[in-house]
């Protein structure tokens, strides 16, 4: 242990004071004032290290456990100390006189004053002690915490920064919201995945209709979640929702309206079908005409909204005829953006175009959803359980097909 | 309004510029149904709707009263029939063409 001069110091200021605390009652000072008035004190009374040697010379005969000056252990200082301050010079101490009173009058007080001293000086370096290890730790932990975030950041960053590129960032949530769509659509291509090896299970099986039925009306009610958590996501996320970028990439080449085409599923649905009875038949033929023309109307409101929208954007409010202003008509054009994305305009059809646009999306789901019920009313249970089947096959082998392609060798290029 | 609803089989309501009001007119071209459009600027837009919430009460009956937040809406043979999610829904269940026949909207 390293007690150097400093710490020698320190200590016979809190002596000192302990004792000057506890025989001269007037003086009241709290803790964090004793330094600076044991300083003082020290500086007006003696300097320690000069001291030192007189008081051990003149304490040779009383002490025992007096040791060298530069090599001291803590106690034995103190002692010496505390046997020493009864004979400090008068100059400076507020009541020299009472000092001498009680050195002869009760040594018994004294020695216990001076004990008490001792423990209170002790039990102040064991409580700073104390204080500074938590802050030691506590300091560690913060270490340890910054760390931690930093961390999670750069991987936040690392995941996000695809997700960046790809959404508009209209809100400040506009991430935590796409994070939790993105894990919430995790566990449902999971769910979708046992469904589908259910159901093939169960064909193979040959389950009775009534087992089918409950197998069909769960993988109905799946496609509904779906459903439902792209019309939740949408209201903040809707440019997200679009752009597919929470499909595999193959699955996005196909993308129309953040999803497959409802004709698509109906085509998948249907190529597993060659049971069916006539009347079926011109139902199913049907129904994907309807789906067909649903989906058109559909995709012609769109480009409807894509041409309002950039009429909006590029139309000059001023219509002055020739306006040759480079600056002028960036500024404009940049009003108009700000105002797309803050959403508020005095513009009627810029709002309704916007507000559209989330529900454009949620169109097109129904519209799948729709479908996909219609089809599954026209078929029977057995029928409908092979139809579900085709579908998890396709979507599964899509996926797989996008793994594939991501793991393909490169031709270096 | 209401002449317009009476005199024509079809007609679809909806706000200027409005897309969906689009999607609606465009399936029933597709169709071979030739809609007469209503279209509203905003400040016009609310009394629609509170007429058409009217004559939905009336339709219904003073039932069961569908809430109509939401224009675009399409008349059939001077009755309402919905928004554009009823049109679509009632056009894939394939019930669209009969209702649309038995106004004279379509001919075969």
């Amino acid at each position: 242990m390293n007690f150097g001069k400093d710490q020698l110091q320190q200590d016979m200021m809190e002596l000192y004071v302990g004792y000057l605390e506890n025989n001269i009652p007037h003086l009241e000072h709290s803790r964090s004032s004793t330094s600076s008035f044991a300083t003082s004190r020290r500086m007006g009374i003696y300097e320690p290290n000069h001291q030192i040697g007189m008081w051990e010379d003149s304490f040779k005969a009383d002490s025992s456990q007096i040791t060298c000056a530069s090599t001291i252990v803590e106690t034995d200082m103190k002692l010496d100390y505390m046997a020493e301050l009864e004979d400090i010079p008068r100059k400076g101490l507020g009541q020299p006189k009472k000092y001498d009173q009680e050195t002869s009058h009760s040594s018994d007080k004294v020695l216990r004053r001076l004990a008490q001293n001792r423990e209170a000086a002790r039990k102040s370096r064991l409580r700073k002690k104390a204080y500074v290890q938590q802050l030691e730790s506590s300091r560690l932990k913060l270490a340890q915490l910054e760390q931690e975030l930093e961390q999670a950041r750069q991987q936040a960053v690392y995941i996000g920064g695809h997700l960046r590129e790809t959404n508009l960032g209209l809100s400040g949530s506009v991430n935590s919201g796409i994070a939790a769509f993105e894990m919430e659509y995790g566990h449902w291509v999971e769910e979708q995945n046992r469904q589908t090896s259910d159901l093939r299970t169960a064909l193979q099986a040959h389950a009775s209709d009534v087992e089918l039925h409950m197998l069909v009306e769960n993988g109905i009610r799946h496609y509904d979640n779906l459903f439902r958590i792209k019309a939740i996501t949408a209201k903040s996320d809707v440019f997200y929702l679009i752009s597919g970028m929470w499909r595999t990439p193959t699955e996005r080449f196909f993308l129309w309206i953040g999803g497959f085409r409802p004709s698509e599923l109906l085509k998948v649905v249907s190529s597993q079908l060659d049971t069916l009875t006539e009347q079926q038949k011109s139902a199913v033929s049907g129904l994907r005409q309807s789906s067909q023309q649903a989906e058109d109307a559909l995709s012609q409101g769109l480009e409807r909204l894509q041409e309002t929208l950039s009429e909006t954007l590029t139309c000059d409010p001023s219509g002055t005829p020739g306006v040759t202003n480079y600056m002028e008509q960036m500024a404009n054009a940049m009003g108009k953006l700000e105002a797309l994305v803050s959403f508020v305009t005095q513009d009627g059809c810029l709002i309704a175009s916007m507000v559209m646009n989330m529900h454009l999306p949620h169109k097109a789901d129904l519209l799948r959803q729709q479908a996909l019920r219609q089809m599954y009313s026209i078929l029977t249970t057995h029928q409908a359980a092979r139809g579900l089947l085709a579908l998890g096959d396709y979507f599964q082998r899509l996926r797989a097909l996008s793994s594939l392609w991501a793991a393909r060798p490169h031709e270096p290029t | 309004m209401r002449r317009m609803v009476a005199e024509n089989p079809v007609v679809v309501m909806g706000r200027r510029g409005c897309c969906m009001c689009h999607v609606a007119r465009r399936l029933l071209l597709g169709l071979g149904v030739n809609p007469t459009v209503c279209e509203f600027g905003d400040e016009a837009a609310g009394e629609a709707v509170a007429l058409v919430e009217e004559v939905a009460v009336v339709e219904a009956g003073g039932g069961d009263v569908r809430r109509l937040a939401m224009l675009p809406v399409v008349f059939v043979g001077g009755r309402l029939l919905g928004g554009l999610d009823r049109l679509v829904a009632v056009h894939i269940t394939g019930e669209l063409v009969p209702i649309l026949k038995e106004a004279g909207a379509l001919w075969l």
